[in-house]
């Protein structure tokens, strides 16, 4: 059913010859990587090499190194691993090689099956010490799973790994979204037949319905803060914007246009939200207060612009906010970001394939996105800052719609 | 991922070989009245957020709802980017528009798009398709109430192909009876 590595770590590097340039002046400074050796783990030989090769990876999609010789690199692993019968004790340390100063020293412990899960915690632990940045080694990646005229929703770690299927109703159900703490998945299904908006919470499995109003209710979208729901409804006779609570009441409108709307997507501070609107002719990104009022627009050009995704970078990160959408140039889809300054949307992804669905990791530089090629979907990665993409491992029957967790 | 279950292309079949089994209508549901909204679970993916990544197992699919029975009237087709109804298909409506003022039931406009437009956009564009045939229904007499749409956007197209030729024929409302 899904495609696995067969025992090995492979990542492919994509540099994409056509790929446009990282978005603002702001994050040349953070382009420049460190040199990272990995030496290895000493200990339990039978783990250390599946340790080493998660680490590697990390440290790679991590964006903040390039991997480089031990003997000559800026910083530098060592450490052992040692196997009993409740898990894995993993002890790592990074030093900075010229001055020989110890960055990290510490020791992780995991059940055997959390091993990865281990790996990714030392090495958000690495990326924070180095850097002062967040990692994301340690988030997750919902997804649309695509098989046989089906859709069903998936869940996996960023990297690819432990692949997860969470609905099993042989329906469609796509669009999924997360709340901010992580515990639960919005999302549109057909099981009852009709467009509704499902929750599912993922520790207890429990569903709710909390949209099933007549027409279309789709694009449920969480509010930075948790308590608010922004979504699109049909009930009143033309695709509009709507905000309910988090259970699914004190229903609002928000748009009242001759046009469609549809894919809100929230501003870091919960105040505005952004969407799509085809009422000046083609789909184009507005902006309205949480609370309705004048829409303004956004975007002009290129012709066709959609799918918003608003980051929400933490504070104290380098990255600032920016939205992320998806353009159509030439009939192909590009990905881009739209410059708040100056009106422009400046394309982050085009290279003849059709990209689309962008969706922001938690620490504001990275993205998900689908990547369709010869009429087949699979998931990639985008660091924005150095412009290179990475495929995810690839998804048997297709992976579109991705959206990354807090 | 175990192989446990099969998974097959229900949908498309369904409308073929289902009788109509009482598929509610969504006209009934104007409003936000919701006595119960639980939806049946499925398998938890987690035991809370200090604990360990549990794997799903392999769950039971659940209960389909009645599709509703097609194939009596004419596909309405569409332009690229439209949801404008063309002249062309005006008397495809008028047959729809008669059969509901002489007889029973409810009537499921379907909407969809071609593979082209991005996926949630395309949800949009094919309900505005949808509302644009129920529009054009009830302007020549027929009861709104018992008019529900539904949009599929790009999903479940006619033909699979990748060319105009397919894709002219996946831009279009399919209409459907539900019997109450």
């Amino acid at each position: 059913m899904f495609q696995r590595f067969k025992g090995e770590v492979f990542i492919t590097l994509i540099l994409m010859g056509i790929c446009a340039a990282p978005v603002s002046a702001q994050v040349d400074v953070l382009k420049g990587r460190h040199s990272f050796g990995v030496s290895g783990f000493g200990g339990d030989a039978s783990i250390a090499g599946q340790v080493t090769d998660v680490l590697k990876n990390d440290i790679r999609l991590s964006g903040y190194f390039a991997l480089s010789p031990v003997g000559s690199a800026e910083y530098v692993e060592s450490g052992t691993v040692r196997g009993d019968r409740s898990g894995v004790v993993i002890e790592c340390v990074v030093m900075q090689q010229a001055t020989k100063k110890v960055v990290l020293s510490k020791t992780y412990q995991g059940s055997g099956q959390d091993l990865r899960r281990a790996v990714h915690k030392l090495t958000d632990d690495i990326v924070q010490a180095i850097t002062s940045q967040p990692g994301i080694a340690e988030t997750k990646i919902t997804f649309v799973w695509s098989h046989g005229g089906a859709k069903e929703l998936a869940v996996m770690d960023y990297d690819g790994y432990n692949v997860k299927q969470l609905t099993y109703d042989r329906s469609i159900s796509v669009r999924p979204k997360w709340s901010p703490d992580g515990r639960k998945i919005v999302y549109t299904s057909y099981k009852n037949l009709f467009p509704d908006v499902l929750e599912v919470d993922l520790y207890t499995g429990q569903r709710l319905r909390l949209a099933a109003y007549p027409g279309l209710n789709t694009g449920a979208a969480f509010s930075p803060d948790g308590l608010s729901i922004a979504l699109t409804l049909s009930k009143g006779g033309n695709p509009e914007l709507y905000t309910m609570n988090a259970q699914g009441g004190d229903l609002r409108q928000l748009t009242h246009s001759r046009g469609g709307e549809s894919s809100p997507t929230w501003s870091p501070d919960g105040r505005d939200i952004a969407y799509v609107s085809d009422e000046s002719g083609a789909p184009q990104i507005w902006m309205m207060g949480r609370d309705g009022g004048a829409p303004s627009r956004l975007t002009t050009a290129p012709s066709y612009n959609t799918e918003p995704d608003w980051s929400r970078p933490p504070a104290s990160s380098d990255m600032k906010p920016m939205l992320a959408l998806t353009s159509r140039v030439g009939g192909k889809f590009q990905l881009g970001v739209y410059d708040r300054g100056t009106g422009a949307v400046t394309p982050v992804v085009a290279d003849g394939a059709d990209n689309e669905d962008p969706s922001w990791a938690p620490d504001g530089r990275h993205l998900v996105f689908g990547k369709t090629q010869h009429w087949r979907t699979q998931l990639y990665l985008l660091d924005v800052v150095t412009g290179e993409q990475v495929q995810l491992p690839s998804i048997e029957g297709g992976a579109s719609e991705p959206a990354w967790g807090p | 991922m175990r192989k446990k279950f099969l998974v097959e292309i229900i949908l498309a079949a369904a409308v073929a070989a289902f009788g109509l089994t009482g598929c509610k209508s969504k006209t009934a549901m104007n409003g936000a009245g919701k006595s119960s909204n639980a939806e049946g679970s499925v398998p938890p993916l987690g035991g809370g957020p200090d604990g360990g990544i549990t794997s799903g197992n392999g769950g039971r699919p659940s209960g389909m709802t009645g599709e509703p029975v097609k194939g009596q009237f004419g596909i309405v087709y569409f332009d690229y980017d439209s949801a404008r109804i063309r002249p062309s298909e005006d008397a495809k409506l008028q047959a729809v528009a008669a059969y509901l003022k002489s007889n029973p039931g409810n009537l499921v406009v379907e909407g969809y798009c071609d593979e082209r437009g991005t996926a949630e956009f395309n949800r949009a564009l094919g309900e505005r398709r949808a509302l644009a045939a129920r529009e054009e229904l009830v302007k020549q007499g027929a009861d709104g109430s018992r008019i529900t749409t539904i949009s599929y956007g790009s999903d479940r197209p006619a033909d699979p192909g990748h060319d105009e030729a397919a894709w002219s024929k996946n831009r279009r409302c399919e209409f459907g009876i539900v019997n109450q």
